[in-house]
């Protein structure tokens, strides 16, 4: 049975028996290479219910404040967002039943659209490889070269938290350099250069704090008037604070889910900055968010031997 | 008339002298339109560009005037808006977009000095659509990928020429007496003609027929609690789409010196109906969401006889959850 | 083309506070060039934005008469929280502020001309009610009866104490004020506006009604209205919606297609139920 079928079966048995009020999965999105949330409140709904390599979106972003029963798909790194979001009093276990799926990764569009140079017009999964076709013209790739970058990296490709899993699980990915130790190794001025012309790119439209299932404040700082934190205009130097103050606020909770970047319209390479902070507090503080439920946030925590380097200028 | 690819170069640095130069530049992203320099650093985009053209003549950010205080008064310093400039490259969607502007920021009434301003000062050129993409659907709504509503001249991609098309007084300044272009012949025109049904024949059809009026009664509908459900609230759709004119207006004090700010702002997002009082008008997503589609296909029509949406596509290919208004309006169709 | 943006230069010449409680002050603004106040005019209903200089605009009714030239007041409640509102009851008399306006359409005062006039406000929301009263009482001769029935929850909440008090003394207008909450010496009705209204029960025949005050008010009040005979088209309601440019072209405060900042914020009954109810 594919993983499809089997996340179908969970679903329809959890909404035939009353378990669960809501199934939130993964549907067949309008365009090739994407999918779209799906709320499934039937049996017959559940049966669109699909599962494939486009199944981008962390759809934990949809619990905080949920007060129905919830069955949820979740990849590895959304398990994280889950766990999280239960640590952080934002959906009670009970009320949320998981259903994981091992990962194999999933494909980055933009990287297909912008190797083709053309309008795709289907794409499909083939074994190891994607085919994606346009008007007369069709072109085949290892679709593990055309993952998003974190993908290839993941260590986290099995669902941590699950009541049922769909699926076997994967061998962890030795991974290699992720694409933030590359990054980090550039000297200061190139990095700074770098995202500042990202910046300048930003629209602030927020999807990338909307798509973030950690991003729930009632009150974003982005939006207070009184205080007000950060001004309307959105030049480089605006749209960096707002970044900044978000990776901060992220530090110790980030899942590095990657939801932001994908969600990003302007294609703005959010991951470096939340990936070189997760390094950080990993390294700083040997926490990654959302792996256990028993052990709090990095910044909710104090150890007698966290590092104090900036408080003493060590 | 025709213009040889090899003397559009001439043509663009003739304009310099009296215009600036708007054209898409390609960034990480897409196009977006920007300030080039004759013909290089930009290029004719294959499909639409990332930004619509809405944001040369309203700018995500802009000072509308700047003002210094003193104890017997204040001094108020108006942003002018000067300058001649060329637009090119706008796709006839783009283009007959800034038509609707018009009727909000320049119809009848008060008008919008700024909008208003820029709008004499450009010349739009316009770029047919030889292959129109895959979510376009501005057929449906009446619009061509052809079309000329907004465009001072059309320009039409034929291999190695362009078929330019003047369509005002405008867009004749533009090109009267200009060296590099020839008459049309014939044979121009033919393959321009048969470019033109190619891409109407590559159209898909979306129902739109009708969806005003089924609108007029489904502002209660259980329709509404599913359409929205998985929208994040983001507001890229609205920042994207070449028809939305929300906007905020902020102060902010720069060394003293104080600037009034318009900024882009969007009905999606809760913070934009958000009384004083705490009371929200519309309370959740759902609200918020219903608010953008009655706005380009029923409040739109009802105020100024047109639907508010052209067609381009951009919230379909950029929504982060795959919202697709095309399905949506299927759903209000068939509502 | 004149820019709406712009605003004019106003000075502060006096603040008074209101009510007890001081979260109400009213400020009377003077044009610094003669040219604005000369051009300067508006109908009773109309709203203005002010703009307190680096801190942003707020819209707030026009509270004082037409008939008065060099001056426009403005009554604005204190808002927790509230930037302009904030910034305004910490302003000083003297201090320079903008103005913008006047927007909207303003109350139907051409129609109301050769009939009665029921005036009910609530609360804080007399502020415009005000300007009309005093446009009636100095065209009165053009208007029927005059009725102005305003409430508060409590007597120290009244707005303009010193005018009601002229009012009292009128025989050209009658004027009825009710408290939730009476107190000694309280010499006025004791009982929420619709209860007062259904007993004043002024005459439906030849009228109109203009209400404002707040949503539970209002509520309650419309169906006295109806029972005492108002047609919807005669009801004339102001509505206050989230607003930014007050020219229908930011977007935010449409209800249905209607503007409230361009289309209103005065609508009748009527109108309103043409519209749907939430927004
Ligand atoms: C036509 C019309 C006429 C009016 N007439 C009057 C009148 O005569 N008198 C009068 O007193 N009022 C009147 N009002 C209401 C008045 O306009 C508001 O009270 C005023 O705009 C509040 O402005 P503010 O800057 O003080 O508050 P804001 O700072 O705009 O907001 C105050 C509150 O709103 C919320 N809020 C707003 N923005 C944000 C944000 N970015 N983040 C978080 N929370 C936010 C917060 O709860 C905050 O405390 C009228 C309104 C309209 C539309
Ligand atoms: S999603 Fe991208 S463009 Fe939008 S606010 Fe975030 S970084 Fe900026
Ligand atoms: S910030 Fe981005 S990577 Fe981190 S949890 Fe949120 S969506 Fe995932
Ligand atoms: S919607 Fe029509 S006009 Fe716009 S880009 Fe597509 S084909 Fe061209
Ligand atoms: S882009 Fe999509 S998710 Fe974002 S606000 Fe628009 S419809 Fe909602
Ligand atoms: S306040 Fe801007 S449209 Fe009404």
């Amino acid at each position: 049975m594919g993983t499809t079928e089997k996340i179908r079966e969970i679903a329809a048995g959890l909404l035939r028996d009353g378990k669960v009020d809501v199934v939130i999965g993964y549907g067949p999105g309008t365009l090739p290479l994407r999918s779209t949330p799906l709320f499934a409140r039937t049996v017959e709904e559940a049966e669109r219910l699909i599962w494939d390599a486009t199944c981008g979106n962390n759809l934990a972003v949809y619990l905080p404040g949920r007060k129905d029963r919830v069955g949820i798909v979740v990849k590895g790194c959304d398990s994280r967002a889950v766990v999280q979001l239960i640590h952080e009093n934002q959906i009670a276990r009970e009320q949320v039943f998981v259903i994981g799926v091992p990962c194999a990764g999933i494909i980055d569009r933009r990287q297909v659209e912008a190797a083709v140079e053309r309008e795709i017009r289907a794409a499909r999964e083939e074994g190891a490889e994607l085919v994606v076709e346009g008007d007369g013209w069709s072109r085949r790739f290892n679709r593990e070269e055309v993952l998003y970058g974190a993908c290839r990296t993941c260590r986290h490709n099995n669902p941590v938290l699950y009541d049922a899993l769909a699926g076997e699980p994967l061998p962890p990915r030795d991974g290699g350099p992720t694409l933030v130790e590359i990054w980090e190794k550039k000297p200061a001025g190139e990095r700074r250069d770098f995202i500042l012309s990202e910046m300048a790119r930003c629209i602030r439209c927020y999807a990338c704090r909307n798509a973030c299932p950690m991003c729930y404040c009632t009150e974003c700082f982005v939006d207070s008037s009184t205080p007000r934190w950060l001004g309307r205009a959105t030049d480089a130097g605006e749209n960096l604070f707002f970044q900044i103050g978000r990776v901060l606020h992220l530090a110790g909770r980030c899942v590095a889910c990657g939801a932001c970047s994908r969600a990003c319209p302007m294609d703005i390479k959010l991951g470096l900055l939340l990936g070189k902070m997760n390094k950080d507090v990993l390294e700083l503080f040997g926490h990654e968010a959302g792996l256990n439920p028993e052990e709090p946030p990095a910044l909710n925590a104090f150890r007698p031997d966290d590092p104090e380097t900036f408080l003493l200028g060590k | 008339m025709i213009i040889r690819k090899e003397r559009v170069n001439d043509f663009l640095n003739g304009l310099r002298a009296g215009y600036r130069l708007y054209a898409p530049v390609q960034t990480q992203a897409g196009p977006v339109f920007a300030p080039v320099n004759g013909a290089t650093g930009w290029s004719w985009p294959a499909g639409n560009t990332l930004k619509s053209a809405k944001e040369v003549f309203l700018p995500q950010t802009e000072t509308l005037f700047t003002y210094r205080t003193s104890l017997d008064g204040v001094q108020v310093e108006e942003a002018r808006v000067e300058g001649r400039v060329v637009l090119l490259g706008v796709r006839p969607c783009d283009a007959r977009s800034l038509t609707m502007l018009d009727k909000v920021f320049a119809g009848e009434g008060v008008r919008d000095p700024y909008y208003t301003a820029r709008r004499e000062n450009t010349v739009v050129l316009g770029l047919a659509c030889n292959e129109p993409c895959g979510t376009c659907f501005c057929t449906s709504l009446g619009g061509s990928p052809f079309g000329t509503a907004g465009c001072d001249l059309l320009w039409v991609d034929l291999g190695d020429r362009y078929l330019v098309r003047v369509l005002t007084d405008r867009g004749k300044a533009l090109v009267e007496g200009r060296p590099e272009f020839a008459p049309a012949g014939d044979a121009d025109l033919a393959a321009a003609r048969e470019l033109e049904e190619g891409a109407l024949g590559r159209m898909g059809t979306v129902p739109v027929q009708g969806v005003k009026e089924k609108l007029d009664r489904l502002f209660a509908d259980p329709l509404w609690d599913r359409v929205y459900e998985k929208c994040l609230g983001c507001g890229t759709c609205t920042y994207l789409c070449p028809t939305c004119h929300c906007f905020d207006l902020t102060d902010e004090v720069i060394d003293g010196l104080g600037v009034r700010l318009r900024t882009w702002d969007a009905c999606m997002y809760p913070l934009f109906t958000l009384h004083a009082s705490g009371h929200n008008p519309r309370p959740t997503q759902k609200e918020r969401f219903r608010q953008r589609i009655m706005h380009k296909f029923k409040y739109f029509v009802d105020n100024f006889r047109e639907t508010a949406c052209v067609g381009c596509g951009r919230c379909i290919r950029y929504c982060p959850v795959n919202i697709d208004i095309r399905a949506v309006l299927a759903e209000i169709s068939a509502g | 083309m004149k820019n709406p943006y712009l605003p004019l230069p106003m000075r502060i010449e006096k603040i008074t506070v209101e009510t007890e409680d001081r979260s109400l002050r009213t400020f009377s603004l003077s044009f610094l060039n003669r040219a604005d106040a000369e051009a300067f005019g508006f109908v009773p209903g109309q709203f203005a934005e002010v703009h307190v200089f680096g801190q942003g605009e707020a819209p707030f009714g026009i509270a004082s008469s037409p008939l008065v030239r060099d001056r426009v007041e403005f009554t604005v409640n204190r808002i927790p929280g509230g930037v302009v509102t904030t910034a305004l009851h910490n302003a000083r008399e003297g201090d320079i502020v903008g103005l913008r306006g006047p927007l909207g359409n303003g109350y139907p005062v051409q129609e109301f001309e050769g009939k009665d006039v029921v005036i009910i406000g609530g609360g804080f929301a007399f502020t415009t009610l005000r300007s009309l009263t005093w446009y009636i009482l100095a065209n009165r001769e053009r208007f029927g009866k005059l009725t102005v029935l305003y409430g508060a929850r409590e007597p120290g909440l009244l707005l303009y104490k010193d005018e009601l008090a002229a009012w009292q003394k009128r025989d050209d207008l009658e004027l009825i004020l009710t408290v939730d909450r009476g107190r000694e010496g309280w010499q006025g009705k004791v009982g929420v506006v619709p209860a007062i209204l259904k007993e004043a029960a002024p005459s439906a025949a030849n009228a109109y009604a203009v209400v404002c005050g707040p949503p539970i008010m209002i509520r309650f009040t419309l169906p006295v209205l109806q029972e005492l005979g108002f047609p919807p088209e005669r009801v004339i309601m102001s509505l206050e919606m989230r607003m930014k440019c007050g020219l229908g072209m930011c977007g935010r405060c449409n209800i249905g297609h209607k503007y409230v900042c361009k289309d209103g914020p005065v609508f009748t009954l009527a109108e309103l139920s043409e519209l749907p109810a939430e927004y």
